[in-house]
């Protein structure tokens, strides 16, 4: 017997310029396509936005397909100009990246050397 | 007795006026009233004349059998007791007639007009039976995703419920028209023949979705003999062509023939078997669906299918996949071993993940397997490869991407040299003779999405005993174990692997494939794919001085 994981859930937090996806729970195979349309509308939704950050605190696994969902929103928000954080990134997810070679495709030290 | 005779007179004025035929005969049969509701309907009916001269048989006969007390008091009026209503036709009508007894034994007849009650009765149970075929046509129809079969069962339900002889024809294949002809409910035959639709008026039109043409368009006579099935000999009469409505392109065409003596087609025979055809269609055009998929995936699996390895220059080369789903046996993970094309040359291992399951990834699979062949005579350069492989896989609409690793591999007299490259996969393992699993530290982008990768190549040696194991994610993140949904995880795998020193490659495949189905048992797991390398265990010979390169036992 599999216990069920606790369902994927993506929390908005909105402000003027900047909105915070608070993402909780496994993002894979089953919901990969749903946040990267969230993602997606809000970005054309909202065309004032300057960054959009994913909050992975509460992410509890992320598989090839959950990586390839992250590539597609850092690409809608490249097109918006908008940019896009990882933050609170969880030492698996970290691990994930580092493998991967993305390490450097979600950080921007020029980007956050400005806004100091 | 007088008083009694105007009350019958009274209320034969009051029958007059009664919607509903009353006709009164005594126990002789002779009729003593009749109301005018009945002397329009029984022609001739008078007082004084016999019940078997102006009633049709039925009713005559009922009023003898009520006189004589045969028949069973079963209808209740009030206090009193009523012999059994009757019925039966009079003219075009169905009638039913309710006797009353009177106190001087004579029987008033009340007659009603059920004729539309009947009717309607009708109707109900065959709508009834209609909706039961329809539902049984669709159980039937659904069980079967082969189109023959569909079309089979397609005949043989049309033959039994709405016509003698029934014909499916599919759209033409290689200017051949598939046919199945059913007769009288048995089971259908199939063939395959090289006949013109435009043989039969309305055929070609209802293979092309037109709607169909109504019977009395066709003329039996028209009928060509490829239509009847093969020991049919008796002439057809009425004829209608129903074309199959599939999900948007016609799935094919229902001829339904009757035998000269049975009845013409109606028109709402028509409608019921376009209502048919409608369901028939939809099965059969996903039949069409499900086997043009199958065969799709047939074809894509047997080129996308791990390799068989073998011993590659005295270089032990075991491999391991183990699909995701059982139903899907290609997934996301692949592994090639190129042997070099001189002698000399490096062999390139291969071993990768794609990114996603089923065939989207199965084809991005066959993809890089194929522009990697193509990039072989730069194997050894794998950055420059992995650049290249890279650009070929760029694409604006999706960031579906690979991880892989390449191992260029080359024996050196006992030991083996290899060079590895990681394009964001999980770092290869080597397993020393004494147990120590070492990390082997190379580094690289994910290959597909990037416009610029970066990728590091190490080297590393295997001497007799050691082992480098290539594997994909699968293993370390199949859940599984006492609680059921643990990872497998790294720790786990190395734990696993210092236990396989100075295995043989295939032991090491088998071994860690055994743990890991042990982990997920039953549960859903990714797909796992690995490969293990193993130096060539060998002894040198003694002849040699052991010093110099000097030669081997294979």
């Amino acid at each position: 017997m599999t216990p069920i994981p606790p369902p994927f859930t993506v929390t908005v937090e909105c402000g003027r310029s900047s909105a915070c996806f608070h993402l909780a729970g496994d993002l894979d195979y089953n919901v990969g396509d749903t946040v990267v349309q969230q993602a997606r509308r809000h970005l054309v939704d909202h065309p004032g936005l300057h960054d959009l950050r994913l909050d992975c605190a509460e992410l509890t696994f992320c598989d090839s397909v959950g990586v390839s969902s992250l590539l597609m929103i850092h690409r809608h928000a490249g097109a918006h100009s908008v940019r896009l954080h990882l933050d609170n990134r969880p030492p698996f997810l970290q691990r994930l990246l580092d493998i991967t070679g993305l390490q450097q495709l979600f950080t921007h030290p020029h980007i956050a050397q400005q806004a100091e | 007795m007088a008083s009694s005779r105007e009350n019958t007179a009274d209320q034969t004025s009051l029958w007059g006026l009664a919607p509903y035929p009353v006709i009164m005969a005594d126990r002789s049969g002779t009729v003593l009233a009749v109301n005018d509701a009945a002397g329009v309907l029984l022609k001739g009916a008078a007082s004084g004349v016999s019940m078997a001269d102006v009633a049709p048989a039925w009713l005559a006969e009922a009023h003898r059998d009520v006189c004589v007390g045969t028949v069973p008091a079963t209808r209740t009026d009030g206090d009193r007791t009523a012999p059994a209503s009757v019925s039966g036709r009079i003219a075009a009508n169905s009638f039913e007639a309710h006797p009353s007894l009177a106190p001087d034994g004579s029987v008033v007849w009340w007659l009603v007009d059920d004729t539309d009650r009947r009717l309607a009765e009708e109707a109900l149970a065959t709508e009834r039976e209609r909706t039961r075929f329809l539902s049984e046509a669709s159980n039937v129809l659904l069980a079967s995703l082969n189109t023959g079969r569909c079309m089979a069962a397609t005949a043989q339900l049309a033959a039994e419920y709405l016509a003698d002889v029934a014909v499916v024809v599919a759209p033409a294949t290689g200017g051949k028209l598939p046919l199945a002809r059913a007769v009288d409910g048995k089971a259908a035959e199939r063939a395959l023949l090289g006949a013109d639709p435009s043989d039969l008026p309305g055929l070609a039109e209802a293979l092309q979705g037109f709607p169909p043409v109504p019977s009395r368009w066709i003329d039996p006579a028209a009928l060509p003999a490829w239509a009847l099935p093969q020991d049919f000999t008796e002439t057809i009469g009425s004829v209608v062509v129903t074309p199959l409505p599939g999900h948007g392109v016609p799935a094919g065409a229902l001829i339904l023939l009757r035998r000269s003596g049975s009845a013409q087609f109606s028109e709402n025979e028509e409608v019921f078997a376009r209502l048919f055809a409608a369901r028939a269609g939809a099965a059969l055009s996903a039949a069409r669906l499900y086997s043009e998929q199958s065969a799709i995936t047939q074809t894509l699996m047997r080129d996308l299918l791990p390799p068989t390895l073998q011993r590659l220059d005295g270089v032990e080369i075991a491999g391991g996949y183990r699909p995701a789903g059982a139903a899907e046996q290609v997934g996301g993970d692949f592994y090639d071993v190129h042997p070099g094309i001189a002698a000399t040359d490096a062999s390139l291992v291969v071993l990768g993940d794609v990114c996603g399951k089923g065939l989207e990834a199965a084809v991005l699979t066959g993809k890089i397997r194929n522009t990697l062949q193509a990039l072989l005579p730069m194997a050894d350069d794998h950055e420059r490869m992995l650049r290249l492989l890279n650009g070929a896989l760029l694409n604006s609409y999706h960031t579906r991407f690979a991880t892989l690793v390449l191992a260029s591999v080359q024996r050196a007299g006992n030991e083996v040299r290899l060079r590895l490259t990681s394009a964001g996969h999980p770092h290869p393992l080597v397993i020393r003779a004494d147990g120590t699993v070492e990390h082997v530290p190379t580094r690289g982008s994910l290959i597909g999405v990037l416009p610029t990768i970066e990728a590091r190549t190490v080297e590393t040696v295997l001497r007799p005993g050691d082992t480098c194991l290539l594997h994909t994610d699968g293993f370390t993140e199949a859940r599984g174990g006492p609680l059921g949904d643990e990872m497998f995880g790294d720790e786990r795998l190395r734990q696993a692997l210092s236990e396989c020193a100075d295995m043989p490659a295939e032991a090491v495949v088998d071994r860690i494939q055994m743990l890991a189905s042990q982990w997920v048992r039953n549960g859903p797991h990714d797909d796992m794919a690995l490969i293990a390398i193993s130096a060539p265990h060998t002894h040198h010979l003694s002849a040699v001085n052991g010093h110099t390169r000097g030669r081997y036992t294979a």
